[in-house]
């Protein structure tokens, strides 16, 4: 891990030592009118501007993750008739709300459209659900600090090019920090309520 | 105490000894075999209870630490897919597919070589970078310092490769793997559509590697973790990679933990080789559920049949991830131990008790044999008392010292038996002076009998003579000996008269006392008709033997206890007896003809003279008037001598032939009284009536009147021409009471029980024919009525007739029963 921080760390040292020369070549590509995809303007292409389909399709992720978090859990472990757990499985349990919205989002990338989302934080319990990129580790700082608006982006895997709209997601329930701040493998446990937890990453490839 | 062959009982008989001994071993061992089998029951179900929740938590622990080394397992693999120089490889690879300008990353004919193991084709992908990145990370260049690869990890990981988004082989640590891997289920599952999946396979053997395999198949995702680049797949020696964790969870001799997946074939086992499936399938269902717990399943899963306690639990993590899904197959720690080692101290213990038991067995037997030799010796004892006591034999007491309820009982026995004895002696005397009274009054009845004038005979049912009497023997000239002499041999009598006399003696078997009387008694009679049967009484009474008649009766003898009744006979010689009561009949009737010749020719005198002087008169007179006043006279001195003529006809001749008519009593009372004043002087005599209305009666009017005229005319002379005749009816119920009171002398008592016999008569010659109130009674009970007279000597005499209201007959029974016992000795007096 150690390791892995130290490549991150070299490379943002290199992001800093290049970062003017591909501002510059990106404005001089702007200039000359070289046709770029841009997340921002491009009218012509898509019909709807990414930005707008991540607002989209947030909004539906937040009051899905809602209604399943106050009429659902609250309400069964309130009457208690089942409780949420982690291995709801084993336990004939509910998911968890975080459960919950990250298999939906498993489910969405099997079935293959192409829109993935999933939830990332700067503490996770489990290190896959931790940034992958820089973009996302910066989109995270950046929400801790501003978490009203969304950081959003054009990224890179290799040739491939996708925007992504980092949302901060906050503690929308005792339930959410509860078990943050007591789950053995969490690191950070001084969760309150309302506080930006993490963030929902939609990821939206442009092509 | 003196040992008696006591009458030795049946054999199934069970002696009081061992009934004592037998309820005493009952008494201990009932309860030792109830104690032991509760202890043995309770003992094995907490056992099972212990052990289940015991095998659970191992169970569960087990698979805790199972999931754990899987988990860091998997985060080794994760830590390969996650390298960036394998991501941005992978990317390459991808980008390069893409870009259809270039196909320089994969030669075409690669998969051909690699298939025909040629040793380029080889070279180039195990010898790749990525390739020797792979061994980088499996020989531990790339872990941190404390995280070195144990080694038995990098021995049982058989295989390890990468491919990338299509199947391709890409990388490779050994030579076997195939090219092409997009067809394979755990491909297809760890790449899940580009969306990436953990996929562990379960067991299977492998043919390349010569063992049964697991694997591990992790996605490698892009940098932005948005698709599948590649395939990360491991392929581990089950045996080899879970034997260190497993098989040193040892507990007793065969306690022990073993993995299965959700097929119930073993991943590892101490016991079991990798790969074989459970021995018995039934057994997969219960040990294989989604949470932890325990189960007393019938067999072992090792070839046992015993019942068994078997705690499972499955691997959480692990199974989520196991064929891809967590529904699709599941993997689960087993852990059993063999019964009989588990039961083993619950058995020591059960032989123990047994042991024990056996000895308190033999304990309780001998202090019942013991106890029973205590109690059954003075019960022997009482009890040869009793049969010596029963035997009249027992001289000496009982000795017996017990100090308790026995020795009450022995001195009970000795006060009974010193009782009896003075009894039975008290008893013998009484017995001896009854023997003398029985005899002396046998010998006094015999003598009696014997003194008896009369032949006495008892006879039994056979008929045989089993007493004659001094008199009897004299009679029939018997002499002293005459065992089973039938009567009919002492008594010779005609063959009809014999029959008549069995037909007797059978009823005179049954029935105690037969008298010719209560038969004749049965049928009531009318009093008036003559009796006939005397006759037949007489020779039914009567027996004729020889020359002599002897009237006999029968009478019954109680038996003796068990015998026969027996019936005597006695006889009574009546031959000058009856030859006597025939003369004396004879004269009686000669002296009565005579009275009634007298009284006949006194009565008939009177008118006759009468008769005659008028005669005489006639003959001389001339005046008419007087001639036909004489002839008057002598007509009525007629009719007077007819009327007397009738009276005396009255007597012996009934007119049967005409019915009774319904009458007024009043009204014949006082036609009777005109008839009266016509025949006696009543001109001094005060009438007085008391008359309670129109009574009415059913009666033939001219005897009714000439009863009544009868009394009234009594009634007149008694009271000699002066004083006050009452005559009073009255009605009650069903009875009418007519009452003719006089005021004269009465009767006096030695008359008043004569009154009604014919002929007697206080009157002078020629004043009555003594008749007149035995008519009177004959035609009033002939009615169904009844004629009382009661008097009192100087105050007068009373005359009540009784008749019933408008009935001819009386109510059968009572009425005639009596009258008939009145008028018996009538018709023999006077026919």
């Amino acid at each position: 891990m150690d390791n892995r921080r130290g490549t991150f760390r070299t490379g943002t040292i290199a992001f800093f030592l290049v970062g003017p020369w591909i501002g510059i070549f990106f404005l001089l590509g702007l200039w000359i009118g070289i046709p770029f995809p841009s997340a921002k303007e491009s009218p012509g292409l898509v019909g709807i501007a990414p930005k707008k389909v991540a607002d989209y399709i947030h909004a539906v992720i937040e009051a899905d993750r809602s209604i399943y978090t106050t009429e659902i859990v609250n309400r069964m472990q309130e009457n208690g008739i089942v409780t949420a757990a982690e291995h709801w499985e084993q336990d004939n349990a509910l998911p968890l709300p975080a459960q919950f919205l990250q298999r939906s989002g498993r489910l969405v990338a099997e079935s293959g459209p192409g829109i993935r989302y999933r939830l990332i934080g700067l503490s996770p319990m489990y290190q896959r659900n931790g940034p992958a990129t820089e973009f996302e580790r910066k989109a995270l700082t950046e929400l801790q600090r501003q978490p009203d608006r969304p950081v959003t982006g054009v990224v890179s895997s290799g040739k491939k090019q996708y925007f992504q709209a980092i949302y901060a997601d906050r503690a929308v329930s005792s339930a959410c920090i509860t078990c943050h701040n007591s789950h053995p493998l969490s690191p950070k446990r001084d969760f309150k309520l309302s506080d930006v937890m993490g963030g929902i990453a939609i990821t939206i490839p442009l092509e | 105490m003196t040992e008696n062959p006591t009458p030795s009982p049946p054999d199934t008989r069970w002696g009081l000894k061992s009934k004592i001994i037998l309820s005493m071993l009952l008494v201990g061992l009932i309860p030792l075999v109830v104690g032991l089998g509760m202890a043995f029951w309770q003992g094995s179900q907490e056992i099972w209870e212990i052990s289940g929740e015991s095998f659970e938590t191992l169970a569960t622990e087990a698979a805790r630490k199972l999931d754990l080394l899987l988990a860091e397992e998997i985060a080794h693999a994760a830590h390969i897919a996650n390298d960036p120089t394998v991501i941005h490889e992978l990317e390459r690879r991808r980008d390069a597919r893409r870009d259809p300008k270039n196909h320089t990353m994969v030669p075409p004919d690669l998969e051909r070589r690699w298939m025909s193991r040629d040793p380029d084709a080889i070279k180039s992908v195990t010898g790749n970078r990525l390739s020797a990145l792979l061994h980088e990370h499996f020989t531990g260049a790339h872990s941190a310092p404390g995280e070195m690869l144990p080694h038995v990890i990098r021995s049982s990981t058989k295989m390890l490769f990468l491919t990338d988004a299509q199947g391709t082989l890409v990388a490779s640590m050994t030579e076997h793997p195939a090219f092409r891997h997009d067809e394979t289920r755990w491909w297809q599952g760890a790449f899940n559509k580009a969306a990436g999946k953990l996929y562990i396979e379960d067991i299977r053997f492998d043919n390349q590697v010569k063992a049964y395999v697991f694997t591990i198949s992790l996605p490698v995702m892009d940098s932005l973790r948005y698709e599948v680049v590649g395939v990360l797949h491991r392929v581990i020696d089950a045996e080899e990679f879970f034997s260190p964790a497993t098989h040193v969870i040892r507990f007793g001799k065969t306690g022990h933990v073993m993995l299965i997946d959700a097929n119930g074939t073993v991943i590892s086992c101490p016991l079991l080789p990798t790969g074989v499936p459970l021995s018995d399938p039934s057994l997969v269902p219960l040990v294989t559920p989604q949470h932890p717990g325990w189960v007393q399943a019938s067999s072992d899963g090792h070839g046992g049949q015993d019942t068994s306690v078997i705690g499972f639990a499955p691997l959480p993590k692990t199974s989520r991830a196991t064929n891809g899904s967590d529904t699709d197959g599941s993997w689960h720690t087993f852990v059993w131990q063999s019964s009989d080692e588990l039961f083993a101290p619950i058995q020591h213990l059960f032989t123990w008790v047994t042991v024990f038991g056996a000895v308190a067995l033999v304990l309780l037997a001998s202090l019942g044999y013991i106890a029973a030799g205590r109690i059954v010796t003075p019960v022997r004892q009482l009890q040869q008392a009793a049969q010596a006591i029963g035997r009249g034999e027992l001289r000496a007491p009982i000795q017996i010292n017990s100090g308790d309820e026995l020795e009450d009982l022995a001195d009970e026995f000795n006060r009974m038996n010193s009782q009896l004895k003075a009894a039975f002696a008290g008893l013998t005397d009484q017995v001896k002076l009854k023997t003398q009274e029985v005899q002396v009054l046998q010998k006094s009845t015999d003598q009696i009998l014997d003194a008896v004038p009369n032949p006495i005979l008892l006879i039994d049912a056979q008929e045989i003579v089993r007493y004659i009497n001094q008199a009897a023997r004299k009679s029939f000239k018997i002499q002293e000996p005459m065992p089973g002499t039938s009567l009919f041999t002492i008594l010779p009598l005609d063959p009809t008269v014999q029959k008549r006399l069995r037909a007797e003696f059978r009823v005179n078997g049954a029935t105690p006392v037969i008298t010719s009387d209560i038969e004749r008694e049965k049928v009531p009679r009318d009093p008036l008709v003559p009796s006939t049967d005397h006759e037949s009484a007489g020779r039914r009474a009567e027996l004729h033997i020889g020359p002599r008649i002897y009237q006999y009766q029968w009478f019954r003898l109680p038996a003796r206890p068990g015998e026969e009744d027996s019936i005597g006979l006695v006889l009574r010689d009546t031959t000058d007896e009856s030859r006597l009561q025939d003369q004396l009949v004879q004269a009686e009737k000669t002296g009565s003809l005579g009275v009634l010749t007298a009284g006949i020719g006194h009565e008939l005198n009177n008118p006759l003279f009468g008769v005659i002087g008028l005669g005489e008169v006639i003959q001389d007179e001339q005046d008419l008037e007087h001639i036909k006043s004489c002839a008057r006279d002598i007509v009525a001195h007629g009719r007077r001598m007819a009327t007397i003529i009738r009276d005396f006809a009255g007597i012996a001749t009934k007119d049967a032939s005409a019915k009774p008519v319904p009458l007024l009593l009043e009204r014949e009372f006082d036609q009777a009284l005109v008839t009266a004043q016509m025949t006696v002087e009543m001109k001094d005599i005060m009438i007085h009536k008391v008359y309670a209305g129109n009574t009415p009666v059913l009666a033939f009017p001219d005897e009714l009147r000439q009863a009544l005229v009868n009394l009234m005319i009594n009634a007149a002379q008694a009271m000699k021409g002066a004083g006050t005749l009452t005559l009073t009816t009255a009605l009650s119920d069903h009875t009418v009471t007519a009452t003719i009171a006089d005021s004269g002398p009465g009767i006096s008592k030695q008359h008043l029980s004569k009154i009604f016999d014919p002929f007697f008569t206080t009157k002078g010659q020629g004043e009555g024919s003594g008749l007149g109130l035995t008519v009177a009674r004959r035609i009033i009970r002939k009615f169904g009525g009844e004629l009382r007279i009661e008097s009192v000597e100087g105050r007068g005499t009373t005359c009540s007739v009784m008749l019933s209201t408008n009935s001819p007959k009386a109510p059968e029974g009572a009425l005639w029963t009596t009258a008939a016992a009145h008028s018996e000795p009538e018709p023999s007096h006077s026919s």
